[in-house]
C-alpha cells in the first residue's frame, strides 16, 4: 500500500508538473492598478529627489552662465561708467560749453569710451599752456578769463574735466583709506539655528543577512515616517560649518498576515510574561496586552502555546481586530554634521555629511481598529542606541540677510543594526527631503 | 526574448511593459497552481491576483539565487495558504462521496491514460483540508511537521488527512480510469 501511496503522489506530481491554464483577462486588469498604486509613494519620492537635483543644477547653471556673461561684458560696462561720469562733468553748469564746434565734438564723443575720449583730448594739450594751478583750481573759469577760444576753449574744458574726474577718483580713494579697516570688512554671522522637518521613506533593508530575514521580510513593508527638529550650526569658515542639534524621528514597519483578536484575557491562564511571540525582521515581538490573541495567516511566525490545535478564536467568540501589525520605533537623534558651501550666492548650495546618534525613546506594536491603535506589545532585542550616517545636499535660499529657506534631500544609512537578533541584523536606509527655515546671528 | 533579469529590472523600475511581460510569461503556470489549491475558479483567480501583487511588491528582495519560477510559486502557495487560513473556520471535512470501490490495485495500475486536466479536476474535488495537506506533502514536498505549523494542525492530523486524501484520490482516479476504459472499449 505504501508503494501505492507513492504511486498516487507521483501521478499527481508529474501529471501536474508543467500543466498550464490561461487565466481570465480580468485578472491582469485588476493586478495592474494595485501594483501601480503601491509603487506611487516610492516613485513620488524618487521624482521629488530628481526634481530637487535638476532644480539645483539648473539654478547653478543659470548663475554660472550669468557670471560668465557679466565678466564678458564687464570691460565695456566699466568704460561706459567712466564715460558717463565724464559726460556729467562736461555738462556741469560750471563748464557751460556753448560753442557749436564744441557741441559737435561733444555729440561725437558722447558715446565714446573714456579711453578714446581721453586720447582725443590729448592733442589739445599741445595748445596754449594752462598752468597746473588753473587746472586744479576749481574756481578758475577759463572761459571767463578770455585766454582760450573755440577749439582751445574746448580742449581746456575737456582737460579740466579729465583732471576733475581724476581728482574725484583720487579723493574717493583717499576717503576710503581713512575709513577704519573694521568697518570695511563684511560683518559675517557665525551661528545659525535651523528648524527642519521631513517625511522619511525607509527604502529597504539589508536583506542579505539570512534567508530567515528574507522570508519574514516578504510580508513586511516599511511605512512613510516623519522626522524633524532643531539644529545649530557654527561657521568655522565662511564655507565650512559644523552642525548639531536634536531631532525626533519615527520608523514604522507594517507586518501583514498576523491576525489579532481582542477578548482573550478570560482564557489567559499563563503565568509567564507574554502569551505570543512574533518573529519579524526587526526583532521578536512580545505581547504585553493579555487581552490580545495572535494568529499567523501565512506561516509560522507566531510562537505560542495557544496554537490552533488547542484554541480557536472563532469558537471562543473573540473579536477580530486586524490582519496587520504595526511596529513603531521613535528615536531622539543627535547629529554631528559638517556642511560645506559649494556655491555662495542668493541660493547657496551645500554638501552635508556626518553621523547621528539615535536614542530609542518609544517602542510599541499596535494593531489598528476603526482608526484607533490597539496595543499589542513591544519588540524585544532592539538596540537602544543606533549610529547612522547621513549624506545630503542642501539648497539655501536667502529671504533676508538673516533668514533663509532650506531644502535638504538626505540619504541615511544605519551603521548599527536595529536589533541584535541572530540572523536578522537589519540595517535600514532611508531617504527624506528636509525643508525648513534657518536664522543666522 | 528578453532575459528574465532584464524583465525583473524593468519591473523594479516600474516599467509597465516588463510587468505585463512577466505576467504573460508565468501566469498560465501559476494559475494552474492556484486551481490546484482552490475548490472554485473565483478563489483561484483571487489567489493568482493577490499572488502576483505580492510578487511585484517583493521583486526587490529576489536575489537571483535559485529558480525564479520556484520563488514565484512559493509566493503563490503562501497566498493560497493565507486564503485557506482566513477561510479555515468555514471549511468542514465533507463525507467521502459514494464512489464505487476501485477495481484495480493502485500499486500496479497504469495511470498513463489520465490527462493533466483530469488530475486537476480530481484534486479540486477533494475537501479543502485534504486538498491542502495533499498538495503541501505530495506536490510541494513539505513534511507533516511543517504542514502542521503552516495550517495549525497537529502532525498526526496532517498524516491522517493525507491518508484520507490519498484514499479518495485513488478511488476517483480508478473510477475515472474505468470510465475512460469503458469509453475506449465502446
Amino acid at each position: 500500500m505504501a508503494d501505492g501511496n507513492v504511486n498516487i503522489d507521483l501521478l499527481f506530481r508529474n501529471g501536474l508538473k508543467d500543466y498550464e491554464v490561461l487565466p481570465p483577462p480580468e485578472v491582469w486588469n485588476n493586478i495592474l492598478p494595485a501594483v501601480r498604486k503601491k509603487q506611487k509613494p516610492f516613485v513620488f519620492l524618487r521624482a521629488a529627489a530628481l526634481i530637487a537635483v535638476l532644480l539645483s543644477l539648473s539654478i547653478l547653471g543659470y548663475r554660472w552662465s550669468r557670471e560668465i556673461i557679466i565678466q564678458m561684458q564687464n570691460p565695456e560696462l566699466a568704460s561706459n561708467e567712466e564715460s558717463t561720469q565724464y559726460r556729467n562733468n562736461a555738462g556741469s553748469p560750471g563748464t557751460a560749453v556753448k560753442s557749436p564746434a564744441v557741441k559737435q565734438r561733444a555729440s561725437k564723443t558722447k558715446n565714446m569710451p573714456a579711453a578714446q575720449l581721453y586720447s582725443a583730448a590729448i592733442p589739445v594739450l599741445d595748445g596754449p599752456s594752462i598752468s597746473p594751478e588753473e587746472n586744479f583750481n576749481p574756481g578758475n573759469d577759463l572761459l571767463k578769463s578770455g585766454k582760450l577760444f573755440d577749439m582751445q576753449d574746448y580742449s581746456a574744458v575737456i582737460q579740466k574735466s579729465i583732471f576733475q574726474a581724476v581728482n574725484t577718483k583720487n579723493k574717493v580713494k583717499d576717503d576710503l583709506k581713512e575709513i577704519p579697516y573694521k568697518e570695511l570688512k563684511e560683518k559675517t554671522n557665525k551661528w545659525s539655528i535651523t528648524a527642519l522637518a521631513s517625511p522619511t521613506y525607509y527604502m529597504g533593508r539589508d536583506r542579505s543577512v539570512s534567508d530567515v530575514a528574507d522570508k519574514m521580510g516578504i510580508s513586511e513593508k516599511s511605512m512613510v515616517s516623519y522626522s524633524g527638529g532643531v539644529s545649530f550650526a557654527y561657521y568655522l569658515t565662511k564655507k565650512l560649518s559644523i552642525q548639531s542639534g536634536l531631532y525626533y524621528s519615527s520608523v514604522g514597519n507594517q507586518i501583514d498576515g498576523i491576525s489579532s483578536f481582542s477578548g482573550f484575557s478570560p482564557y489567559d491562564f499563563t503565568k509567564g510574561d507574554h502569551n505570543f511571540e512574533v518573529f519579524t525582521t526587526n526583532g521578536i515581538i512580545y505581547t504585553e496586552n493579555s487581552d490580545v490573541f495572535l494568529l499567523d495567516r501565512s506561516g509560522d511566525r507566531v510562537i505560542t502555546k495557544y496554537n490552533n490545535d488547542v484554541f480557536d478564536p472563532a469558537k471562543a467568540n473573540l473579536s477580530y481586530v486586524n490582519n496587520t501589525l504595526y511596529q513603531n520605533f521613535s528615536y531622539l537623534e543627535m547629529p554631528v554634521f559638517l556642511r560645506y558651501k559649494l556655491i555662495d550666492k542668493i541660493i547657496d548650495f551645500n554638501i552635508i555629511g556626518g553621523v547621528s546618534y539615535n536614542i530609542l525613546v518609544n517602542n510599541s506594536v499596535n494593531a489598528h481598529v476603526d482608526g484607533n491603535n490597539y496595543y499589542v506589545g513591544k519588540t524585544a532585542g532592539l538596540n537602544s542606541i543606533l549610529v547612522s550616517s547621513s549624506l545630503g545636499m542642501g539648497l539655501e535660499y536667502s529671504l533676508t540677510n538673516k533668514i533663509s529657506l532650506n531644502l535638504e534631500p538626505t540619504f541615511k544609512y544605519y551603521l548599527s543594526p536595529f536589533n541584535m537578533m541572530e540572523g536578522t541584523k537589519t540595517h535600514p536606509y532611508s531617504f527624506g527631503i528636509f525643508s525648513g527655515l534657518s536664522f543666522k546671528f | 526574448l528578453p532575459d528574465i533579469k532584464n524583465i525583473i529590472k524593468g519591473c523594479l523600475a516600474g516599467n509597465r511593459r516588463d510587468q505585463e511581460l512577466l505576467y504573460r510569461r508565468h501566469s498560465a503556470r501559476l494559475y494552474a497552481v492556484c486551481l490546484q489549491y482552490s475548490g472554485n475558479d473565483e478563489e483561484a483567480r483571487d489567489i493568482l491576483q493577490e499572488g502576483f501583487i505580492k510578487i511585484f511588491e517583493n521583486l526587490v528582495h529576489y536575489k537571483h539565487e535559485g529558480s525564479f519560477e520556484g520563488w514565484m510559486r512559493r509566493i503563490v502557495v503562501n497566498t493560497a495558504l493565507e486564503k485557506f487560513r482566513s477561510n479555515h473556520n468555514l471549511y468542514r471535512v465533507d463525507d467521502i462521496d459514494l464512489i464505487p470501490e476501485p477495481d484495480a490495485d493502485p500499486e500496479t495500475e497504469d495511470y498513463s491514460g489520465l490527462e493533466a486536466v483530469d488530475l486537476l479536476n480530481i484534486i479540486r474535488e477533494l475537501p479543502p483540508k485534504y486538498r491542502m495537506v495533499f498538495n503541501l506533502f505530495a506536490i510541494e514536498g513539505y513534511s507533516h511537521k511543517e504542514i502542521g505549523q503552516m495550517i495549525s494542525i497537529s502532525e498526526g492530523t496532517s498524516k491522517s488527512n493525507l491518508s484520507r486524501a490519498r484514499m479518495i484520490l485513488q478511488k476517483k482516479v480508478s473510477y475515472s480510469m474505468g470510465v475512460n476504459k469503458k469509453a475506449v472499449n465502446g
